[in-house]
């Protein structure tokens, strides 16, 4: 136990250390997350029989706050403290031109502490302070660069959303302290009683906040405005997957009913985020879309009622979006933009960048050997075989495929286009994250099965299933690769080099039934184009849709802040002219009193002693009056 | 009888040289007139048959007047009141003040009921011992409060008289 | 009876001059007789009514022992302010003592 406080602590004392010693920042940083790191591997192998180490300290009288380190709960804490370090790598050369690394690496620090905590907590008291405390940290992230108003704007509209939502969080914890009569969350999931499948859906609901899920989904594109490294720590391993946590922490809590609902939500969110992944034009949102997307699968795996699955596809996400997000960092460095417009052809002058997003990339997308591959079909699987297979599986199968279509088509737009070789400052340092991630992508994939049974889940594999998540992954890519050209010279451009070598052999016999080919194979290349360009269009079209209800639900839900916004205000109001006013008289009339009473006060000695004389008959006349009556 | 005519004169006495107290323009004579009263009262108090008392308050009044007479002299700037000098002020106000409160003393004195008194009392020897078992017994902790705040205000007397240090 | 009623009398004329002492002298030296004038009156007060009214219970004269111990307090207080005030302003006329002037 006295490892695993040392591990819970390192990082939290790194971030008082450096705010306090200001110096050295970065290092301080690392040093305290890798310590954190090398106890939470301690741990995953301490406990791999099944075994768990339980620990208590401080909290209320009689309630001490509990800290429970499991196969799942080790797991997720290495993963969260091995993302944070390999994003801190990364960020020592994404940061080299900002200021202020003592704030950001305090934060960046605190926030894996806190989350880690989040990750190991015991009992809901600490889960949900240390929940609390992710949202300050990302509130504080997200806004980083507050001089810019937007980005001051995005982190109040995170924090204000995930508040909402919080709401449901809260009063399902109180319930089930209630129902359980303990704090600790493994007795309050499992005490059931009346009010469980309440509390089950309340709890939904706070996870919904904290996962981007429909329709709280819009925070989480608009949280980019931070730096990149902070993007990917929320995105991987951190923020986010704290409501997939809770409901995998949750989990014997939940009826087959609940189960269908999370599943329900899980399907919509993937399908609705995926589009609008599709039709994003800005790198970085569509990566947070695919954020969405990719957590609302792991929501189907725990409505399909394996949560292994969710937790499996969980650090698989964790490795394949920070990579993405990483070399997405890169790029925009070179650029000094994220819109798909200002990145063509990066993929040519960032070439060791491309590599490692396009693999990380086509992991996500679940092309096999990779991890994304084993991780999906793992819930493709247990979709099929949980008990409303058509609604499942047809939710993954399609975020599957989407998947594939927006990675894609963010491949093909990065990789075509002028290019000239741009170096961005600190970019070593960026690609030894970038590659600790991407390659994390491919060693894990052997993993997936050995950690299965880590967490004593054991998950069939079907050929069927296999077939047809590599399908839909296929289609997906395909399509996404044919839906990415709004410029159709692009595609034209091989088909104009053959033409120009051709000329160049002058031999008409020959060129002419070969251009007469060519404009055939052009002609049915442009139909099929076009067919497909339909496909893409209406798809776009709909994914314009989505947007629009997006929007107008995102309206309500920041119509919520807003009424607390004027509730404050009004508050505010009754307060200046209310009581403040009041006070303000009260004082101005004692004032005006003291100012009297001090004009008595001529510091005579005859004449104050002639006013105690008085007061000395007045009080004689009432003890007389009050010895009569 | 006697004891009537006795505590009438010794009255008189008292009430004449609290009078003069005021009167003479010569401090040290005030002083000395202030301590013929107290004696006077000393007297009243023999006479009421409360022997210590009496003794004590004439022993007392002695010593203190004394001390009295002496920072007299030191801090007047007319002990002897030769210049004539009025050293009075508000004369109205005071008079009346002195007058309305004899006046309502004197009225409640005459209109109250007294009820009966009692006309024999312990001999002084009885008197002396009840009252030092008295002091020793239920009273201990006035007694002890009175002892104590003498000694705090010959600290806090002694530490406002000494010349402050530059 | 009529002994118990002089005595008040007296007690009263006693408490009535001192009254006027003590609001009429500007010098702060004669503040204090009157002041102790006052206290005589009331120690005469408190005898007399021990003698006539309870003589057995002593708390009486334990009070008047009290007062007698106030006028000492009073004295020595009093003359340490007043040598105090000497020293500063070489007067201790209270006329002129406004310091405390609020």
């Amino acid at each position: 136990m006295t490892l695993t406080t040392l591990g819970l602590i390192a990082p939290l004392i790194a971030a008082a250390l450096i705010l306090s010693l200001r110096r050295w920042p970065a290092a301080i940083a690392l040093l305290g997350v890798a310590i954190a790191g090398v106890v939470a591997a301690v741990n995953v192998a301490r406990v791999d029989d099944g075994a768990s180490i339980s620990g208590s300290f401080g909290g209320l009288p009689g309630h001490p706050l509990w800290i429970d380190v499991t196969p799942l709960t080790a797991a997720l804490a290495l993963t969260v403290v091995t993302t944070g370090f390999l994003v801190l790598v990364y960020a020592v050369g994404y940061m080299a031109e900002y200021r202020d690394h003592v704030r950001f690496y305090s934060q960046m620090t605190f926030f894996i502490g806190a989350m880690q905590l989040l990750v190991l907590a015991g009992d809901w008291i600490l889960f949900v302070a240390t929940w609390e405390l992710i949202a300050l940290a990302s509130y504080l992230l997200i806004a980083f660069e507050f001089s810019d108003r937007s980005a001051g704007w995005a982190g109040t509209r995170a924090f204000l959303t995930t508040r909402v939502s919080d709401l449901g969080l809260y009063l399902g914890v109180i319930l089930l302290i209630n129902e359980a009569g303990s704090i600790r969350i493994p007795a309050g999931v499992e005490a059931g009683g009346d009010n469980a499948s309440i509390a089950a859906l309340l709890l939904l609901v706070g996870a919904m906040g904290k996962a981007a899920q429909v329709p709280f989904q819009r925070w989480l594109e608009e949280a980019m405005a931070g730096p990149t490294p902070v993007s990917a720590l929320l995105h991987s391993a951190t923020l986010v997957a704290a409501g997939v946590i809770l409901l995998v922490r949750a989990f014997p809590l939940f009826s087959p009913n609940v189960l269908i609902v999370i599943g329900l939500v899980g399907g919509v969110t993937t399908v609705v985020t995926g589009l609008i992944a599709l039709q994003e034009g800005d790198l970085k949102r569509m990566l947070a879309a695919s954020t969405s997307s990719q957590l609302a699968l792991m929501l189907v795996a725990i409505g399909a009622g394996s949560w292994a699955a969710a937790v499996v596809h969980l650090v698989a996400h964790a490795a394949m979006k920070s990579a993405l997000f990483l070399g997405a960092g890169i790029f925009q460095h070179a650029r000094e933009s994220t819109a798909f417009d200002d990145l063509r052809g990066i993929g040519r002058g960032q070439r060791k960048a491309f590599a490692g997003f396009a693999v990380a990339g086509l992991a996500l997308a679940g092309v096999p050997p990779l991890v994304g591959f084993w991780s999906k079909e793992a819930i493709v699987t247990v979709s099929i075989e949980a008990g409303h297979a058509w609604l499942f599986a047809s939710a993954a199968l399609a975020g599957t495929a989407l998947t594939g279509a927006y990675i894609g088509r963010g491949l093909r737009l990065l990789w075509f286009g002028e290019s000239e070789h741009e170096s961005p400052a600190g970019l070593s340092w960026m690609l030894a994250g970038l590659a600790a991630t991407s390659g994390a992508t491919v060693v894990l994939a052997a993993g997936v099965r050995p950690f299965e049974s880590y967490l004593d889940a054991h998950i069939p594999i079907h050929v069927a299933t296999v077939v047809l998540s590599i399908l839909a992954t296929g289609l997906g890519l395909a399509g996404g690769w044919l839906v990415a050209t709004e410029e159709r010279r692009s595609v034209l451009e091989p088909i104009d080099a053959v033409r120009a070598r051709l000329t160049g052999l002058q031999q008409p016999l020959v060129i002419e039934p070969a251009l007469r080919l060519a404009a055939s194979c052009d002609r049915v290349d442009t139909w099929l184009q076009r067919r497909v360009e339909s496909v893409g269009s209406a798809s776009l079209y709909l994914s314009g849709l989505v947007q629009r209800v997006d929007d107008r639900d995102h309206a309500g839900v920041e119509a919520t802040g807003r009424a607390a916004m004027s509730t404050g205000w009004l508050t505010r109001r009754t307060d200046d002219d209310g009581i403040d006013r009041f006070i303000a008289w009260i004082v101005a009339d004692v004032r005006k009193l003291g100012g009297r009473a001090r004009e008595i006060q001529t510091g005579l000695i005859s004449r104050e002693l002639a006013y105690s004389a008085a007061a000395v008959v007045v009080l004689v006349a009432i003890l007389l009056g009050a010895g009569w009556s | 009888m006697g004891q009537l005519i006795a505590i009438t004169v010794f009255g008189l006495i008292a009430l004449g040289f609290g009078a003069t107290v005021f009167r003479t323009s010569s401090m040290v004579r005030s002083a000395l007139a202030l301590l013929g009263s107290m004696v006077a009262i000393g007297l009243m108090f023999l006479t009421l048959e409360a022997e210590f008392l009496g003794v004590l308050q004439i022993m007392m009044m002695a010593g203190e007047m004394t001390i009295m007479a002496i920072f007299m002299v030191m801090y007047m700037m007319d002990p002897g009141g030769l210049g004539q000098m009025d050293m009075s002020h508000q004369k109205r106000f005071s008079k009346a003040a002195g007058v309305v409160a004899f006046l309502a003393a004197a009225a409640m004195i005459l209109l109250v009921d007294w009820g009966d008194t009692v006309d024999e009392v312990p001999a002084p020897d009885v008197q002396v011992h009840n009252l030092g078992l008295e002091l020793m017994g239920r009273s201990l902790l006035i007694f002890e409060a009175a002892g104590t705040s003498i000694l705090v205000a010959m600290i806090a007397a002694t530490a406002v008289a000494i010349a402050r240090r530059e | 009876m009529t002994v118990l009623i002089v005595a008040l009398i007296v007690g009263a004329g006693l408490f009535g001059i001192g009254l006027y002492g003590a609001l009429s002298q500007t010098n702060m030296v004669m503040i204090m007789m009157g002041v102790e004038l006052m206290l005589g009156a009331s120690m005469l007060n408190l005898v007399a009514y021990w003698r006539y009214l309870h003589p057995e219970a002593y708390d009486g004269q334990v009070f008047v022992l009290v007062v007698m111990t106030v006028m000492a307090v009073e004295a020595a207080v009093g003359f340490g302010i007043a040598t105090g005030r000497f020293r500063d302003k070489g007067s201790v006329e209270m006329e002129e003592a406004v310091d405390l002037k609020g």
